[in-house]
């Protein structure tokens, strides 16, 4: 009986380690695959690790990982060890006292830690401001930067916080374990107690130390939500970089990247689980190993005629670290930068690289989800761009909040190429804050080969029809006033009524299980792997998705639709204002305007690059094909298109409220 | 040692009073006040606490998911730890290790592993119609993502490590003298598990309960990736009012902080039953 328990145990362990590496191993096969998907297997290549090594952001954020994961683990182990050691030397209550409340960031849900501490930050910023300002104000000696933003730092800061709770866990039972006369016994033969730290505590606690950096480093390493609150939006971790790659298309770069991480720790471990192999062996055979060449090192070190030696190297450590840190930081601070904030799949990469190429400014390209996101990032302090791309509505409820700054027409000179169309918009109306970055419509997406028939209706959203394969678009003000435009209010409208039963419409529709999910660019891979056959979405994506899948079909329904203009903007205090004059000069160009329609196919605002975009693209066209005249209609629509959409306008505070508690709702 | 390096935890001290007290006494401000539209001017009001009975839904999904996913990752978690203590020194430490690393992987790419795998298009729809399963149901594909189960199977799939390690240090560590005597006296094995064994684990069960229940209660991104946005929890919830389409941190810290009550009152109750049995370490 014992030896069938023993094999059932085993055969369940087996299988439960099936259940952990099935997927990773899975992903590590799609890593290999000459295709960009990870389901359907189109032979073998390299392909995605080629890519990888020349993914900026990728290798960015996993250097960002490693550093602050490193960085935390070393901080939070000397730190804590040290701190523990403190805690052990005090009374009994006061002790219990303080554990307790190292306990508090263990117990408390990541996202508990990770919201307070960015709100802690975000205060602190602003006392620091005020302050800055006032001693700015009464002294020119020392000038104090005004404006700190989330980043780097406060990332490390909120890793350490989070990592010297487990060094103390694991270092405390070891103090506990140890015999308290010992140290006593040392000094009493005539150590100092430093020496004694040395040689007795420090081997006796050494375990604990060890395991405490081993726990600190898995927790920085596999940490999301912790940094997503608190590292801003320059700094990304692999985990947010990744975050928000699955909200677009996920390529398997992402695959290549887990193969190599999972690689390089498999070897790590294989390596050191044989050093402990031949240790136990070793300690088997009893036999004395010479002390090593390092051993031998410290011993000399610790004893007492070296310690103008040990204090000097100390301090010469100190400084060289702080001399590398700030030459680190002012390397990459002396590049020109300008930090610009757009939407997932907004931009010819490429003209990233001319740029940066024609003018030496480094371009900190980030995406936000949609406008209320990016209104949230802009709030909550988290956010450090220089240009943001905005909708219209969404610019008015800037400008009315004063978070805009003028733009300097003079030095942009390609705004006199921007037709009258899309100037004195009513959302800038004296266009003194945006220069248009693209247009175009909101419609209705479907997948020809899974529906039946023709669809001309809003009505096919919340149709049970189509149930569990509609995407609900994942922003409030589309969602709501798509709402609308079925029921036939303007997707203006203030009136509470109207809006509420827009809002019943679709609760109910989810309710009955019509909807597939709330999607904004999982869109992308949703439609185009025939995941779901209806969704709302933007016209120049929709042409993006064409591309790969030939069955989509785009629709401007006969109750109407949206017209939106993005257009650029400045934010106020801007730490880049002249770069950020040369990026848009330099966006709003004919030639970057092309560019960016050819590859983002959305419409441009710009008279020239409107023209001649049909004869650019049969030029650039593999076989010279001409483009197809009914797609540009729907990336660029005419007149009498635009006259049955609506553009949205900005809505009162109290209607906002609404929308957001609204929205909230839908989702639960 | 005794009380002269006491000042050695003075700068912890103020460490935490920092970065542990401080910002929770910041977050308590935000969830009893509410900023005045037009000014921007902090007003202390209580309705951020009032307004959350429209959100019982998801408080009480969140719970449930999480409880079902902690009973699961217990089930998987604790033969496991019971049978891997009874092997050899070898096999424990390559088992510990191959347990260990995925999470140096970081758990959203194991979650991303997962997405290609449920999607409708995905490997496992993908295999099901190879083997003619679809066909047999004459379905097109069978609706995984999207589903409170797909958002369950992410939660033990990432969180089941931190319900195994902490068990299986305290099994492990078990006084086999208890046992043998537990035998002499004539228990049969059934009895000494449920008379020795399981009550001399249960500090392992109930840290290895706090660590997956906890960060399973507030995931965000979990039911963000899998549950297709429309499996929403706590998480998404306070995510959505910081960084999301709602902005309204006031809400959101509000949300917290009555998550944090609701799981520390858990966690009291909990540790009740385990009384006095230290906190297992991990590792």
């Amino acid at each position: 009986m014992k030896q069938s328990n023993r094999i059932g145990g085993r055969i369940f362990i087996g299988l439960t380690f099936l259940f952990l590496y099935l997927p990773i191993f899975l992903l590590i096969i799609f890593s290999f695959n000459a295709g960009d998907s990870s389901a359907v297997w189109k032979g073998f290549s390299l392909e995605w690790y080629r890519a990888l090594f020349q993914n900026r952001l990728i290798m960015e954020s996993l250097y960002t990982t490693l550093l602050v994961s490193l960085l935390a683990t070393a901080i939070a182990t000397a730190a804590g060890t040290f701190a523990a050691i403190g805690l052990y030397s005090l009374g009994r209550r006061k002790r219990d006292a303080l554990l307790v409340v190292n306990d508090i960031p263990m117990m408390n849900a990541d996202i508990v830690t990770g919201v307070s501490l960015c709100l802690f930050f975000v205060a602190f910023f602003q006392g620091w401001g005020a302050f800055a300002r006032w001693f700015n104000g009464v002294q020119g000696v020392v000038e104090l930067p005004e404006r700190l933003v989330l980043g780097f730092g406060t990332m490390l800061l909120a890793h350490i916080a989070f990592n010297i709770p487990y060094v103390i866990l694991n270092v405390a039972p070891r103090l506990r374990q140890m015999d308290k006369n010992l140290v006593d016994a040392a000094q009493d033969l005539g150590c100092t107690w430093m020496q004694a730290f040395w040689k007795v505590i420090l081997p006796e606690i050494k375990p604990g130390i060890v395991s405490g950096a081993l726990i600190a480093f898995t927790m920085s390493i596999d940490d999301f939500v912790i940094s997503y609150f608190t590292a801003g939006s320059s700094t990304s971790t692999l985990a947010m970089r990744i975050y928000s790659m699955t909200k677009k298309r996920i390529t398997p770069e992402v695959n290549a990247v887990s193969t190599l991480l999972f690689l390089s720790v498999l070897v790590l471990l294989v390596l050191n689980n044989v050093r402990e192999v031949r240790q136990e062996r070793r300690a088997q055979r009893q036999d004395v190993r010479p002390p090593s060449f390092f051993e031998k090192l410290s011993m000399r070190l610790s004893s007492p005629a070296w310690k103008w030696a040990r204090r000097g190297l100390a301090g010469a450590m100190a400084c060289a670290f702080v001399v590398l840190t700030v030459l680190l930081t002012g390397a990459t601070s002396s590049q020109p930068v300008v930090n610009v904030c757009s939407w997932g799949e907004n931009i010819d990469e490429e003209l990233i690289t001319r740029f940066e190429d024609e003018t030496g400014i480094r371009v900190n390209y980030q995406t936000a989800e949609s406008n209320e996101t990016l209104y949230s990032l802009l709030k909550s302090g988290g956010a450090d761009y220089d240009v943001i791309v905005p909708s219209d509505y969404m610019i008015s409820q800037l400008m009315e909040e004063g978070m805009l700054e003028e733009l300097d027409y003079s030095r942009i000179p390609n705004f006199a190429l921007i037709d009258q169309r899309f100037r004195n918009l009513p959302y800038d109306p004296e266009n003194k804050y945006t220069v248009p970055y693209a247009w175009g419509t909101l419609g209705l997406i479907y997948n020809t080969s899974m529906v039946d028939g023709e669809i001309d209706s809003w009505g096919a959203l919340y149709d049970d029809q189509y149930a569990g394969d509609v995407l609900l678009i994942g922003n409030s003000r589309d969602a709501l006033g798509v709402a609308l435009l079925y029921l036939g209010y303007s997707v203006n409208t203030t009136d509470e009524g109207e809006i509420r039963e827009a809002f019943d419409l679709v609760a109910d529709a989810g309710r009955r299980g019509v909807f597939q999910g709330k999607v904004m660019d999982e869109v992308f891979q949703k439609m185009e792997g025939g995941n779901a056959a209806i969704a709302t979405y933007y016209a120049g994506d929709y042409l993006s998705m064409l591309d790969n899948n030939e069955d989509l079909a785009y629709v401007i329904p006969k109750e109407g639709a949206n017209w939106f203009v993005d257009a650029m903007c400045v934010l106020k205090d801007a730490p880049h204002y002249d770069e950020a004059m040369e990026w848009i000069n330099f966006i709003a160009s004919t030639d970057a305007n092309l560019a960016n329609m050819d590859y983002i196919w959305y419409a441009s605002p710009n008279t020239e690059a409107l023209e001649r975009y049909p004869a650019y693209y049969q030029e650039n066209s593999e076989d010279g094909e001409p483009l197809d005249l009914e797609l540009y209609e729907i990336m660029a629509p005419p007149a009498e298109v635009l006259e049955r959409c609506e553009m949205y306008t900005v809505l009162p505070p109290e209607t906002r409220t609404l929308y957001n508690d609204l929205w909230i709702r839908l989702g639960t | 040692m005794r009380n002269k390096r006491g000042w050695f935890a003075v700068p912890y001290v103020i460490w935490m009073a920092l970065f542990v007290v401080v910002p929770i006494v910041i977050m308590a401000v935000y969830a009893v006040t509410t900023a005045d539209p037009a000014t921007g001017e902090l007003q202390l009001t209580g309705s951020n606490f009032t307004g959350m009975g429209a959100y019982l839904s998801v408080f009480l999904r969140s719970f449930w998911l999480a409880v079902v996913a902690t009973l699961v990752c217990l089930l998987i978690g604790y033969p496991v730890s019971y049978w891997m203590a009874k092997e050899g020194p070898r096999f424990q430490r390559v088992a510990m290790a191959l347990i260990m690393l995925p999470m140096w992987m970081n758990f959203l790419l194991r979650t991303y592993s997962w997405m290609s795998i449920l999607e409708n298009n995905g490997l496992l729809n993908q295999l099901f119609r190879a083997i003619g399963l679809l066909d047999l149901l004459g379905v097109d594909h069978i609706q995984m993502i999207g589903t409170p189960g797909a958002v369950v199977l992410g939660m033990v799939y990432n969180y089941l490590p931190f319900m195994i390690l902490p068990i299986y240090s305290v099994i492990v560590k078990l006084d086999n003298s208890l046992i043998e005597a537990a035998r002499d006296l004539g228990a049969d094995g059934a009895r000494v598990f449920t008379k020795v064994i399981f009550p001399l684990s249960l500090p392992g069960i109930l840290s290895g309960v706090t660590m997956v229940f906890v960060p399973s209660v507030s995931t965000f991104a979990i039911s963000r990736l899998l549950g297709g946005g429309t499996q929403m929890m706590l998480g998404d919830l306070i995510e959505q009012q910081f960084l999301g389409g709602a902005y309204n941190p006031h809400l959101g810290a509000a949300i917290s902080m009555v998550m944090m009550v609701i799981v520390v009152l858990c966690m009291v109750v909990m540790n009740h039953f385990g009384e006095g049995e230290e906190q297992a370490v991990m590792l």
